[in-house]
């Protein structure tokens, strides 16, 4: 029987190069190694440290936001909503200031419990918003960071208010390096593990077709306020080993649109929906923000915008996205956003 | 014959508009009938209200003895009713492969399996169906990347990944070559004789007439006909709504 097809595949077709993942892991092993190496180095200090570890949060955030970004195809524009959320549970729960509860726990099952309150709240949050789509969803959870935000800035009784509050100091910047690194990694791993099982292509399905993956049998509520959840907890978990390293939190430190913006380009930079993107993208425009901040201080937000563009137009699948085809593209997010999804009969235009 | 299917008096409403009114339609077990009718007669809106992608204003659908009047699309996949779309839905992104090991029965997939990769069975499954459809040999290509015709195998692939009890095809020839046509009608008569009764959309006439041991006709939201092809062919009505009154 003649085999039914009418003719090539078009170009764009997925390459399933094994080799060039196996390049990616091998790669990533290695930089572990060098990051875990890093501190016996000579010349590397504590600001060194700091500022390592200020970057290992932001790849963190970046990596929590693909899972609903990327992965499902939910752009949330407030996720730092959940990093402020761990960040002020957990100063709360350790402050001994006047201004404040006066609760004094120990930070572990602080932190732990911010991550808890901010996992939680993303699932009632998501339970609530993700039966909205693309702008009205993005837009609904910008409104919960800023409402938050404004509750914190009001409830001064137990937020210290305007004024912040202030955390027990406990300065020990390489045990604050090893704890992030390994909880990056950790985190990473965990992302590589599921986009591999059923649960994590399931993601994918929503976010391509929603309405398609619900017929086929998913039950495609329940996992997306999952996955939301997860995002939101392990966000706010940063949120609090932040609070804590930062031994002070003030509404606008602890949420700040920045750092959902940074999520968002480091993800792009790097590649929407694959593993590897987050990290190669958050590391590159931290360093790149360096560079800019230092070279070319007055134009460097204007620099950064034109990173935006370039990726959009140059590089739409990222840098991961050149050697690894599983994730998606900016262009094609954006159909999907503003719910202008190719019609089946169309050719596909993304590269 | 026992009603797998049973919808009674389903009305479909957009704002003024009665897409369907009061439609009354079965599929029996094993059974294969054909709904038909002119542009706009509320063909696909029915199938979005069968399967649940759409809510009903009134009536009731009831499929293998459970009322799913108010059931999500999820859970009535999971009872063993698979469809396909007249614009076609297949994860773009994916592989053909990925497509079809997705599109398993879920009603199975318990958490350990959530948290599992595909096993052995369902890889065997999705390659025999996709040798059955003639698209093995693109199984690692992106869904995307397909023309419109394989796309269309690979949703009836999809559909029948899940093992359904019916299959709701919505104009499963539509955009296909038309040396194709024929061998759907060939995988379509393999799929039914094993079991699995179908309810095809289709606007081409002969080839329901071809495969269908029934036929339903629709016309302006509600039925017009029902009888076999035979039957509904010459039915005076069915020939107005098609071709017109006699010298308009």
């Amino acid at each position: 029987m003649r085999p039914a097809t009418s003719g090539e595949p078009a170009a764009g077709a997925r390459p399933g190069n094994p080799g060039r993942r196996r390049l990616l892991v091998r790669a990533s092993v290695g930089l572990l190694v060098l990051l875990a190496v890093l501190p016996a180095l000579p010349g590397v200090g504590d600001a060194t440290l700091f500022t390592l570890t200020l970057m290992l949060t932001s790849v963190a955030v970046a990596v929590n936001w693909n899972l609903t970004g990327g992965f499902t195809g939910y752009v949330d524009f407030g996720h730092a909503v959940w990093f402020g959320i761990g960040a002020y549970t957990t100063a709360i729960l350790m402050s001994l200031q006047t201004n404040g509860p006066q609760i004094g726990w120990s930070a572990p099952p602080a932190i732990i419990l911010g991550a808890v309150v901010a996992g939680v709240l993303a699932a009632a949050i998501g339970r609530a918003t993700m039966r909205l789509k693309g702008p009205y969803f993005s837009i609904a959870l910008l409104g919960t960071f800023v409402a938050v935000r404004e509750i914190v800035r009001v409830s001064g009784g137990i937020t210290g208010g305007g004024v912040g509050l202030t955390l027990p100091p406990y300065l020990n910047r390489p045990l604050f390096y090893y704890i992030e690194l390994a909880l990056v990694a950790g985190l990473v791993a965990l992302t590589w593990w599921l986009r591999g099982t059923r649960f994590g292509a399931a993601l994918v399905a929503i976010r391509e077709d929603e309405v398609g993956a619900e017929t086929r049998g998913i039950n495609t509520t329940r996992l997306k306020v999952t996955v939301f959840s997860f995002a939101g907890f392990s966000t706010g978990l940063f949120g609090g080993l932040w609070a804590y390293q930062n031994t002070f939190v003030d509404p606008d430190i602890a949420f700040v649109e920045v750092r959902t913006i940074d999520a968002v380009m480091g993800t792009m930079l790097g590649g929407l929906g694959t593993v590897a993107g987050p990290v190669v993208g958050t590391v590159g425009l931290f360093w790149l923000r360096e560079f800019l901040w230092t070279h070319l201080l007055d134009y460097h937000l204007i620099a950064q915008g034109v990173l935006l563009i370039v990726i959009v137009l140059f590089l739409p699948r990222g840098l991961v996205g050149i050697i690894d085809p599983r994730g998606t593209s900016v262009t094609a997010l954006w159909r999907r956003w503003v719910g202008r999804s190719a019609r089946p009969d169309e050719p596909e235009r993304d590269p | 014959m026992t009603a797998l299917l049973d919808a009674r008096g389903v009305v479909k409403r957009f704002g003024g508009l009665t897409a369907v009114d009061g439609v009354d339609i079965g599929v029996g077990a094993g059974e294969m009938v054909g709904l038909i009718g002119p542009n706009g007669s509320g063909k696909t809106t029915l199938f979005d209200c069968l399967s649940r992608v759409s809510s009903l204003d009134a009536g009731s659908v009831r499929f293998d003895g459970v009322d799913i009047s108010r059931h999500r699309p999820h859970q009535v996949a999971r009872l063993g009713l698979a469809r396909t779309f007249q614009l076609i839905r297949v994860y773009r992104e994916l592989t053909v492969s990925e497509n079809m090991e997705l599109s398993i029965q879920w009603a199975r997939v318990g958490p350990a399996s959530l948290f599992g990769r595909t096993d052995p069975a369902t890889r065997r499954r999705a390659e025999s169906l996709l040798e059955f459809l003639l698209l093995s040999r693109l199984r690692d290509e992106r869904a995307g990347a397909l023309s419109g015709g394989q796309r269309r195998l690979l949703e009836i692939g999809m559909a029948l990944m899940s093992e359904p009890k019916l299959l709701l095809l919505d104009e499963a020839t539509s955009g296909v070559n038309p040396t194709l046509v024929a061998e759907i009608a060939d995988r379509l008569r393999e799929v039914n004789a094993n079991g699995v009764a179908i309810l095809l959309v289709e606007h081409n006439v002969g080839f329901v007439a071809e495969l269908c041991h029934r036929v339903v006709v629709l016309d302006r939201g509600a039925k017009l006909a029902e009888g076999t092809p035979g039957q509904v062919m010459e039915d005076p009505a069915v020939i107005e709504a098609y071709f017109g009154a006699e010298g308009e």
